[in-house]
């Protein structure tokens, strides 16, 4: 039976977040190392006021994806794949050995502030539940204006979508959604328009950052963002690191090339259990867990049986 | 002069090259292997000596059995020595299936059916990692086997073998027989993994001289439940829909043989026979004769005296006693256990069965349907082989004979293929639409052809839950878009429809509700299910079905 760790994107984080992670000498690591890169205590970043900046929510989810992955990985734990959604594709890289961690959270703490300034006031995203991605589309279409411009962001299940562009053009969206018989369609509070073209010019100054970092060949294949696939060289992990931010995340197919491949095993990276909820869904017959909601130990011991299988 | 001509045409010509080919290759292993025994450990490499670049392999997975052990080691090949292979599967239902063509061991792929890997399929086809030869039913690549899909090589999965190589397949004989039949009598080479090498068979399945190695696997070949339905799971939707089926078609028509789909719906059916089927009489006057896996829905029917005969087109894990103590009903070998076979139970469900009822994901305002989404390669398996009126059948039976509509003097009878659906899918997806996703997928993955399951033209019958449409009836397509959208509820199909032509309809006879039919909405009942779960079914069995652990829940 085949593994795979999920880490989760923005959406996730909770205040205190970095505390809950399982107690291990690994796991302490990480931060200080973070804490070292940061030049700031690491948890600073976790407390509820500091989490009103997408650049801690993201320092601190992808903190806490590495420090559990580091965990997992001090306990003998070695997952056949990983992809994260979203800033988690990064703790994810970190997994495979693509990225060193110091280096990503460097770039991760660039990444939060590009996409702080990059829209301050009058974007953001909307989420649309029950209606697939086709239909959404061509509501899109027929109601698209060059100047509120809105586009489909992520595809996190076969009819859980978010949106992403001008409030406006995503309320106007919001309402057709509704009326076509959406089951949920309303506005996110994110003031980021993350994961469509408005954001190219954060993804190409990402991607000068990257060229910056040193790369090594994944150590765990990796699925990417942008195109569901798996990805096996580094450079078109580091592309994907880059481009995902101004790309829709195809995280349902992500997963589901997960399935195809043989994974029945999927367990989340703390915080949360958004994409183990949506692995449930999607896959009745795997076994999914949580580092959140079923504990590390159990999730140790799970994958530890499950692998001898 | 002209003499001397013939002579250098004659020294020339070689009639024995595929056979001269093998014997090259299977003296080149001679030292590798201990006669047609291939140590398990030593797979790889024997294969990447008896297998070479460019050539057709063919590999054995279906839905259910898998030659995974032999899958695995192709895998494990060096695609810098082995490479560019033609594949032809019936089923791509392994990761490594595919993992052949990203690490470039396969090039080319003719199959039938890819629904557990169905994105990646998607995904490579956009990539350009994988040629796409063409996508086929079961019977049409079997077919395609003997006329220009020969395969060079055969890659199947036995349970036991003798050191001669006889092969016992048992009740998962499915599809071995013809591919190894496909390859042995052409020169190509058979290497066969086995559980077990015995000296004691059960029986013969496939002769020892058809085989030319044999190793055994590191474990069992891999056997999915595939067609295990448990009762608790099905609806009063379902049953009403299947009390209308029973009462507005089978015996309507006299259905005498038939084939199933593996839906909750059809199971519905089964679990009806010897309850409501038995209180309209009808034991004994109709669904005798089956083409269908060993279901284990299908037990209280047998159990009850229903069912004469079953052939099978493979088996189904848990059912092997119960069907070894069924004899008289399944077909068995001197040794008792099930003897399947894919293609022959394919023929029989295209050729010889009064009907067909199967279900779908999408169906258009013209009865065609198609179980494909968007952005998904899945193929077809064999529900289009059962799913049509084949045009060369000649023999009747009451039921075909009673599709005709005319009294000219050509006429002839047809099969019933039925279509049984709700009006919503879950999650609030309309079955009935204007336009097929089929479409989409033939333009997005550049297909030959839209990918149709059943086409219109056959489709005799349409049953949701508003009623059954008599598409057999209409005599123009006016008249049978007509009879879909008045049970077609309030999906994009059913808003259409003007309801005071409904009532014309029903008076033609083209449209049934319930009521016409004598049955009573409120009776619909999951009380009716002759089992209504999982170990109600093994109590029937007497013991004898041992249903897999997923389904055990006592």
């Amino acid at each position: 039976m085949k593994l795979a760790f999920l880490f989760p994107g923005q959406g996730s984080q909770m205040p205190g977040l970095l505390s809950e992670l399982p107690e291990s000498e690994a796991t302490r690591k990480v931060l200080d190392s973070a804490t070292e890169s940061l030049n700031e205590n690491i948890f600073n970043f976790h407390s509820p006021d500091a989490l009103r900046s997408t650049t801690a929510v993201q320092i601190s989810l992808l903190s806490a994806g590495v420090a559990a992955f580091k965990a997992f990985e001090s306990e003998g734990v070695k997952p056949d794949f990983v992809a994260g959604h979203s800033v988690g594709a990064f703790s994810a890289a970190v997994a495979a050995g693509v990225l060193e961690f110091g280096e990503a959270v460097k770039i991760v703490k660039i990444r939060g502030e590009l996409m702080e300034s990059a829209y301050p006031t009058g974007y953001g995203m909307g989420v649309v539940l029950g209606m697939d991605s086709y239909n959404v589309q061509s509501i899109i279409d027929q109601h698209f204006d060059k100047e509120y411009p809105v586009f489909i962001a992520n595809q996190n299940g076969p009819d859980q979508l978010t949106i992403s562009g001008a409030i406006s053009a995503i309320q106007k969206v919001l309402i057709e959604t509704r009326r076509n018989g959406a089951r949920r369609a309303e506005l996110l509070n994110v003031s980021t328009p993350s994961h469509c073209q408005l954001l190219l010019p954060v993804a190409e100054k990402l991607a000068e950052a990257l060229q910056q970092v040193k790369i090594y060949p994944p150590s765990i294949p990796y699925a990417g963002n942008r195109n569901a696939r798996i990805l096996s060289n580094p450079f078109d992990i580091r592309q994907d690191l880059a481009e995902s931010v101004s790309s829709p995340v195809k995280w349902h197919d992500a997963s589901t090339v997960l399935y195809e491949k043989g994974v029945r095993l999927f367990i989340e990276m703390p915080p949360g259990a958004v994409l183990s909820r949506l692995a449930a869904k999607a896959f009745p017959d795997a076994r999914v867990l949580s580092v959140a909601e079923n504990g590390f130990d159990d999730c140790q011991f799970i994958a530890k049986r499950e692998k001898l299988k | 002069m002209l003499e001397k001509i013939n002579q250098n045409t004659k020294t020339k010509q070689s009639w024995t090259k595929r056979f001269d080919a093998k014997n090259k290759r299977t003296e080149s292993v001679k030292d590798l292997v201990e006669g047609m025994v291939i140590p398990t450990e030593r797979i790889v490499e024997v294969m990447e000596k008896l297998i070479q670049s460019g050539d057709r392999v063919v590999l054995e997975g279906n839905n259910q059995k898998q030659a995974s052990f032999l899958s695995a080691a192709l895998a494990q090949t060096n695609p810098k020595e082995l490479f560019n292979l033609h594949m032809i599967m019936s089923s791509i239902s392994r990761p490594e299936h595919l993992d052949l063509f990203e690490r470039g061991t396969a090039k080319k792929l003719d199959f039938a059916y890819a629904g557990p890997q169905s994105l990646r399929m998607s995904q490579m086809l956009e990539d350009k990692q994988l040629e796409m030869g063409e996508i086929h039913t079961y019977i049409e690549l079997y077919g395609r086997l003997f006329v220009d899909l020969i395969p060079s090589v055969a890659l199947v999965a036995a349970d036991k073998a003798d050191r001669y190589g006889n092969l016992y397949t048992g009740p998962n004989t499915e599809e071995t027989p013809t591919l190894v039949e496909a390859a042995a009598f052409s020169d190509g080479i058979v290497i066969v993994q086995v559980n077990e090498l015995t000296d004691d068979l059960p029986r013969v399945d496939i002769p020892g001289s058809w085989i030319d190695y044999i190793v055994v696997a590191d474990r069992p070949y891999e056997l999915e439940p595939l067609f295990t339905r448990d009762p608790r799971h099905i609806t009063d939707i379902q049953i009403l829909q299947a009390m209308m089926i029973i009462r507005g078609i089978y015996e309507k028509h006299n259905v005498q043989s038939l084939n199933h789909g593996i839906g909750y719906n059809t199971a519905a059916i089964e679990l009806l026979l010897p309850t409501y089927g038995e209180s309209l009489g009808l034991k004994g006057k109709i669904c005798k004769h089956w083409t269908l896996n060993p279901h284990p829905t299908l037990i209280p029917a047998i159990e009850s005296g229903w069912v004469e005969s079953i052939h099978c087109f493979g088996g189904e894990v848990g059912m092997e006693k119960y069907v070894a103590a069924r004899r008289d009903v399944f077909f068995t070998g001197r040794d008792g256990s099930l003897r399947s076979n894919r293609t022959l139970s394919q023929l029989a469900g295209q050729y010889a069965v009064d009907l067909f009822v199967g279900s779908s994901l999408q169906i258009d305002q013209d009865g065609n349907s198609s179980t494909v989404t968007r952005g998904r390669l899945s193929g077809y398996g064999g529900a289009p082989n059962m799913g049509h009126n084949p045009g060369g059948r000649r023999h009747s039976t009451p039921a075909w004979l009673n599709m005709m509509t005319s009294d000219e003097p050509l006429v002839r009878g047809r099969k019933l293929v039925v279509q049984v659906v709700e009006t919503f899918q879950t999650g609030n997806k309309p079955v009935f639409v204007e336009s097929l996703d089929a479409i989409d997928v033939k333009n997005d993955s550049e297909l030959a052809v839209a990918p149709v399951m059943i086409y219109g033209e056959d489709v005799t019958h349409v049953v949701t839950e508003e009623g059954i449409a008599y598409l057999y009836k209409t005599d123009d397509m006016e008249k049978r878009r007509e009879a879909i959208a008045a049970i077609a509820g309030v999906t994009p199909v059913g808003l259409k429809h003007d309801p005071k032509k409904t009532e014309e309809l029903r008076k033609e006879g083209l449209v049934a509700f319930p009521e016409d039919l004598g049955i009573r909405r409120s009776d619909a009942k999951r009380s009716l299910l002759a089992a209504k779960n999982v170990e109600e079914i093994v109590e029937w069995s007497d013991g004898l079905y041992e249903p897999p652990a997923k389904f055990r829940s006592w």
